[in-house]
């Protein structure tokens, strides 16, 4: 039997030849769109969509979704800008009340999800009013000045490169061995691919949807407090431009809305590519307006893309036409 | 003997007069791929007749009632109907034929109400000439099903579902009536009733295929019988001619093709022990199994055997003693004891997506790991390992399981269950959808783990199998062990006879007079239009304490500012409720709306002439027609889910939002906006209008049948597609509607907002579900209320004004309204359940 160590996915492949195609295409036809210059000021917008798409990635390899997304990236926004007022001093307790909150968010959404059952749209629609009401409470819908430190240590750059895409790099670094290395990922994956395998082998599913949940608004967090550095004045909506986007590149990166595997990197590249897309339609000077239609066509033609890996409407037949006869499985 | 044998079987259709005969398939032949399911099968029904089909499990007898009645075309073969050739036989044509068929798992839709179930299932002419509740009563009544008509089919028991389904069958009155088992679930009362049944419309000249495994029964109901095997004709054969050893005979004795190890000779000590145990259909079961030892469970399909498999696998909960080594084990102990290996591959066996070898490394990651962190060395080996002596076969161990062969998928889940040394292996089914070669290792990798003092019990459909490779069979028939088989005993036509010579029936409890009595409350909460009195009643209690601290809060100007507010997202939600009863989402009505407004402010503005105001209205609907269109299209033939597909349209929609204007422009009409805002009173015009659609709506929703079509497609696609419904259609319907309201609902938000802005709209998204369900409708499908959602709209509405009213902050106007629809999804969720559930 041969046994390649790595086996390339299809999303994989797919989305790093649209990444490169686009790059040629924009070194051809608007050069400055890949300019260090331009480069350097898009790049922390595309790590902080990568990192808000791990965390919906998670969730979706639960097949869930967290539509909280926006609530809790503003809330850390608002906690990291408004409790220290500008003194770097209180950034710590300001960062570790952000995370203590966004824990606790989680765990309220996986409880609801995992454990009552609810739908996940539902729950996290609710959840997501919810945290606006504590971004309000706490900010009182202003924006406030965000400190100089953060926005050192989020906003600033080494070389040449923002910190924030280091962030980006070394969350995908973590996720990725969580997920691929250790016990606790390889049962989370197989929980979402299958979780009635997985409880017929006596996994607890609840607890590993729960805990997406927490571990995606821990993602949030952490890009609303990067986003809180390298914007000098955030506002109280920040998360709200980042929730369809974050489906956007999970879907992009391969990972099935059906839950099951999922892919890391893939979804990194893919929000370079979704945040190429826009500098190279905002470099060729096509207005907003059609930038989102291109976003739509990629995300279109990504998903017809995996939909021809999952037949689903045969299977269903070829299950129908056996539905009596439960022996009769004749479909190996 | 009188048996026809196959040799003469061309001749047997010829015994009977021609004319009697209402349906003659003259060699059918139906293939799965490589997997033959029937071979030139011939045979003819005649009228007034009732004809048995008999065979084992997978002998090919439901695939050829599915060819009947039109779900599965053969590839080969002629069917003729009352003398005439059909070609393309559809669940529609053959329904027209008079082709009626009870399914053994019936084609009830659990949303949907006894009443609604006769009606979406049966052509319009049944009910017409009389009251349909008085007809749909007398088929209750001919059937002995006492149920109240308002009934939700979920509150039914097995067999009172299997009655309607028979109920059904008999009401189109037709020329060739199917009865797939129809008596596995019924009790002797159910059973005498049904035969007195069939007996009737045989008198009336209709032909029953009958299908059976109790030869008890074929003596007391049918005059002729067929017997199928393999896929192929055995012979057919007048009842009275045979005797039941010549009807087994034909049943039993299929070539297996493949070699069964050497049986265990001297039995051990016994090291597996259970006793009495008692479950989820199944009671009363005790055995125990010596070291070396395969148990095997039998019977029909069907009888306790699975629940009684997942029960010794620790996934139901049983009560009773089991024993391990003398070690006794309680349900939570047998879920890490037990490897379970079960019979749906797919649905629980495997995960598809991931590769072999993450699927066989699953369950025995603690033994591959340090600190948490898997050695992936070591898993390869061990994986390997195993692969190596199962002989897997297959391109690279991390191709993706789904690609495998069935043969080879199950070696995959043995390979899964040996890695996590158990301490006993459960396998249900262990040969389903294995081709011959692989059986044969299966056989011998299951013979190897018992002599190494394993426990192995297999539950098997197939005695010939239990012939082979068991040692001890036991054979069960409704839920009880009938007949314990040891050593030279375990023989197939033994374990055959066993099983279909049964006698034993459902327990009256389990009976079709259970549960049929529904309280006024119970009922009352279970109809979807509950949510109204609880919404009704926090509206007015909300309004009174805000009128209490601000005495305008219930002035006609306020009041007709929260209606018209209303107006808009309430005929965005009604048509989101649809697509929710549909089981669906559109994520794009937001956009939708607010797209249509920017279209709007190009033609519907001052001094445009009527014509081309009337232009822009038209444009705007034939806009929503198209954008509903696509949804449908992808989610119906593209594959995509409704997320994705709705998605991709919000983004879309909202750049060509922004393509036509970039900010704000073109000033809506003045005329057409008065007349949108026009008010009686404290009532906009435009609300008293949604209140009608929303009345209509649930009107038809519940009486009439693109209703009852919508909810049953939500409820259950594949048992609406048997009862014949075109559900694909009904989707794109469904999503060209929700695009259809949101029209109405973009002139509502035109008219408030009076200018083409491209940032507006996206948000009613958002509120159009909580809206909905703050209503009362489920995001599961198959159950929905209009009326709810107009309320949930209005209650949303008057909240955040009364939070302006109040003079509280932004914070309560989020919190409010987070905390409506999460409480709404808990209380109704939980009431649900506590309704549903059993006295």
């Amino acid at each position: 039997m041969k046994m390649p160590r790595f086996v390339v996915a299809k999303g994989f492949v797919t989305v790093l030849i649209s990444t490169w195609i686009l790059i040629a295409i924009c070194f051809a036809f608007a050069p400055s769109s890949v300019a260090p210059g331009a480069l350097s000021g898009s790049l922390p917008f595309a790590a902080i969509l990568a990192i808000v798409g791990l965390g919906q990635m998670l969730v979706v390899q639960q097949g869930g979704f967290d539509l909280s997304i926006a609530g809790g990236v503003s809330l850390a926004v608002v906690i990291a800008t408004h409790y220290p007022a500008g003194d770097s001093a209180y950034l710590l307790p300001a960062i570790l009340i952000a995370y203590a909150c966004a824990a606790l968010v989680g765990v309220l959404n996986g409880l609801l999800v995992g454990f009552v059952r609810l739908n996940a749209i539902v729950a996290t629609i609710g959840m997501n009013a919810l945290i606006y009401g504590g971004v309000f409470a706490v900010s009182g819908g202003v924006p406030r000045i965000t400190t100089p430190l953060l926005a050192a240590i989020a906003g600033g750059d080494t070389f040449g490169v923002g910190h924030a895409v280091y962030f980006a790099l070394a969350l995908l670094l973590v996720v990725t061995f969580v997920m691929k290395k250790t016990v606790y990922g390889r049962r989370f994956e197989a929980v979402g691919a299958n979780p009635l395998a997985a409880a017929s082998i006596g996994l607890n599913v609840r607890l590993h949807q729960m805990m997406a949940y927490v571990l995606a608004q821990l993602l949030f967090c952490t890009a609303g407090l990067l986003i809180a550095g390298i914007t000098s004045q955030p506002t109280a909506f920040q998360g709200d431009s980042l929730l369809l986007p974050s489906v956007a590149v999970v879907v992009l990166g391969g990972t099935s809305l059906l839950g099951g595997r999922g892919f890391p990197i893939s979804t990194l590249i893919a929000a370079f590519f979704l945040n190429q897309l826009s500098q190279f339609a905002f470099a060729v000077g096509v207005p907003y307006s059609a930038q989102t239609i291109i976003q739509a066509l990629a995300l279109g033609f990504g998903i017809a893309i995996y939909s021809i890996h999952l037949p689903s409407t045969t299977k269903e037949i070829i299950k129908m036409s056996n539905w009596e006869d439960e022996n009769e499985v004749i479909v190996s | 003997m009188a048996v026809v044998n196959k040799s003469e079987r061309e001749a047997a259709p010829n015994t009977c007069s021609q004319d009697s005969v209402i349906l003659r398939l003259n060699g059918i032949s139906k293939f799965y791929g490589r997997i033959r399911a029937l071979s030139d099968v011939s045979v003819a029904f005649n009228a007034g007749e009732v004809h048995a089909i008999l065979g084992e499990n997978g002998a090919g007898k439901s695939t050829l009632m599915n060819i009947i009645s039109g779900v599965v075309r053969p590839q080969i073969g002629i069917i003729e109907f009352d003398g005439r050739v059909v070609s393309n036989l559809s669940p529609e044509t053959a329904a027209a034929l008079g082709i009626a068929i009870s399914y053994q798992h019936p084609a009830i839709l659990d949303d949907l109400s006894v009443l609604e179930n006769l009606r979406v299932s049966l052509p319009d002419e049944v009910f017409s000439g009389g009251s349909p509740r008085a007809i749909a009563q007398a088929m209750l009544d001919q059937v002995g099903l006492t149920v109240p008509l308002r009934a939700r089919s979920d509150l039914l028991t097995v067999a009172q579902k299997q009655l309607l389904e028979i109920a059904k069958a008999l009401a189109i009155k037709p020329k060739l009536l199917i009865l797939d088992e129809p008596t596995a679930s019924l009790d002797q009362d159910g059973t005498d009733m049904l035969f007195r049944r069939i007996r009737e419309v045989v008198a009336a000249g209709t032909s029953v295929i009958y299908i059976t495994h109790r030869l008890a029964e074929l003596r007391q109901i049918a005059q002729r019988v067929t017997v199928l095997r393999d896929g192929r004709m055995q012979g057919s054969a007048l009842v009275a001619d045979v005797s039941d050893q010549d009807l087994l005979a034909m049943i039993v004795g299929r070539s297996l093709g493949s070699a069964f190890p050497p049986k265990a000779g001297n039995a051990g000590n016994i090291n597996f022990s259970v006793g009495s145990l008692t479950g989820q259909k199944f009671s009363d079961v005790s055995f125990d199994l010596a070291r070396g030892q395969i148990l095997g469970v039998a019977g029909v399909v069907g009888n306790g055997q699975s629940e009684l498999m997942r029960a010794l696998a620790g996934l139901l909960v049983s009560k009773g003693d089991v024993q391990l080594s003398g070690r006794p084990l309680l349900p939570h102990d047998l879920l890490h004891e037990a490897a379970f290996m079960p019979s749906d591959r797919h649905a629980e066996g495997l995960a598809a997506s991931l590769s072999i070898r993450e699927n066989a490394g699953i369950s025995a990651l603690d033994k591959f790991s340090r600190f948490g962190i898997v050695d992936s060395k070591m898993e390869l080996q061990e994986v390997s390992d195993a692969f190596r002596s199962l002989a897997v076969k297959a391109s690279s161990i991390e191709a993706a399981v789904g690609a495998l062969s069935g043969g080879n998928q199950q070696k995959v889940v043995m390979a899964r269950a040996l890695l996590s040394e158990p301490g006993i292996i459960i396998a249900d089914e262990p040969t389903q959808g294995v081709d011959v070669g692989a059986r044969a290792e299966i056989y011998r990798i299951l013979r190897e783990v018992s002599a190494k003092g394993i426990p192995v019990i297999i539950n098997s459909s197939d005695a010939a199998e239990l012939e082979g490779l068991c040692d001890k069979v036991i054979v069960m028939s409704r839920g009880r062990v009938v007949e314990t088989l040891v050593g030279e005993d375990v023989a197939e036509a033994r374990i055959v006879a066993a099983a279909v010579g049964a006698l034993t029936h459902v327990d009256r409890q389990e009976s079709s007079h259970a549960r049929a009595k529904v309280s006024n409350w119970r009922h009352f909460v279970q109809t979807d239009n509950a949510t109204a009195v609880p919404l009704v009643l926090v509206m007015i209690l909300l309004g009174l304490y805000v009128f209490g601290q601000n005495s305008h809060y219930l002035s006609s100007f306020n009041i007709g500012n929260i209606l018209m507010l209303a107006t808009a997202l309430g005929f965005i939600a009604i048509g989101q409720t649809a697509v929710l009863i549909l089981g669906g989402i559109d994520l794009s009505v937001g956009p939708l709306a607010g797209f249509l407004v920017v279209v709007a402010s190009f033609f519907v503005i001052d001094g445009q002439p009527p014509a081309v105001i009337l232009l822009g209205f038209a444009i705007m609907i034939g806009l929503a027609i198209l954008v509903g269109l696509v949804n449908g299209l992808l989610i119906r033939f593209a594959g995509f889910t409704p997320i994705a597909a709705t998605l991709a349209m919000y983004i879309g929609l909202q750049g060509c939002s922004f393509l036509l204007r970039d900010s704000p422009g073109g000033y809506i009409n003045g005329t057409v906006v008065g007349w949108i805002n026009w008010q009686i009173g404290p009532i906009p015009l435009a609300f008293a209008v949604l209140v009608i659609i929303a009345l209509v709506a649930e009107y038809g929703l519940r009486n009439r049948r693109f209703g009852w079509q919508l909810r049953a497609t939500g409820s259950n696609d594949g048992s609406a597609r048997r009862i014949g419904l075109r559900t694909d259609r009904t989707v794109v319907a469904v999503y060209i509607s929700s695009a259809l309201f949101t029209v109405l609902g973009a002139i509502m938000l035109m008219a408030q907002i009076g200018v083409g802005d491209p940032a507006q709209g996206a948000n009613y998204t958002l509120s159009s579900i909580t809206a909905v369900v703050l209503g009362g409708t489920s995001l599961r499908g198959g159950r929905g209320t209009f009326i709810g959602s107009v309320l949930g709209t209005l209650l949303l509405t008057e909240v955040l004004n009364a939070v302006s009213f109040l003079g509280l902050s932004q914070t309560y106007q989020y919190v409010f309204q987070g905390a409506l629809i999460l409480m709404a999804a808990l209380i109704y969720s939980t009431v649900r359940e506590r309704a549903a559930a059993p006295h």
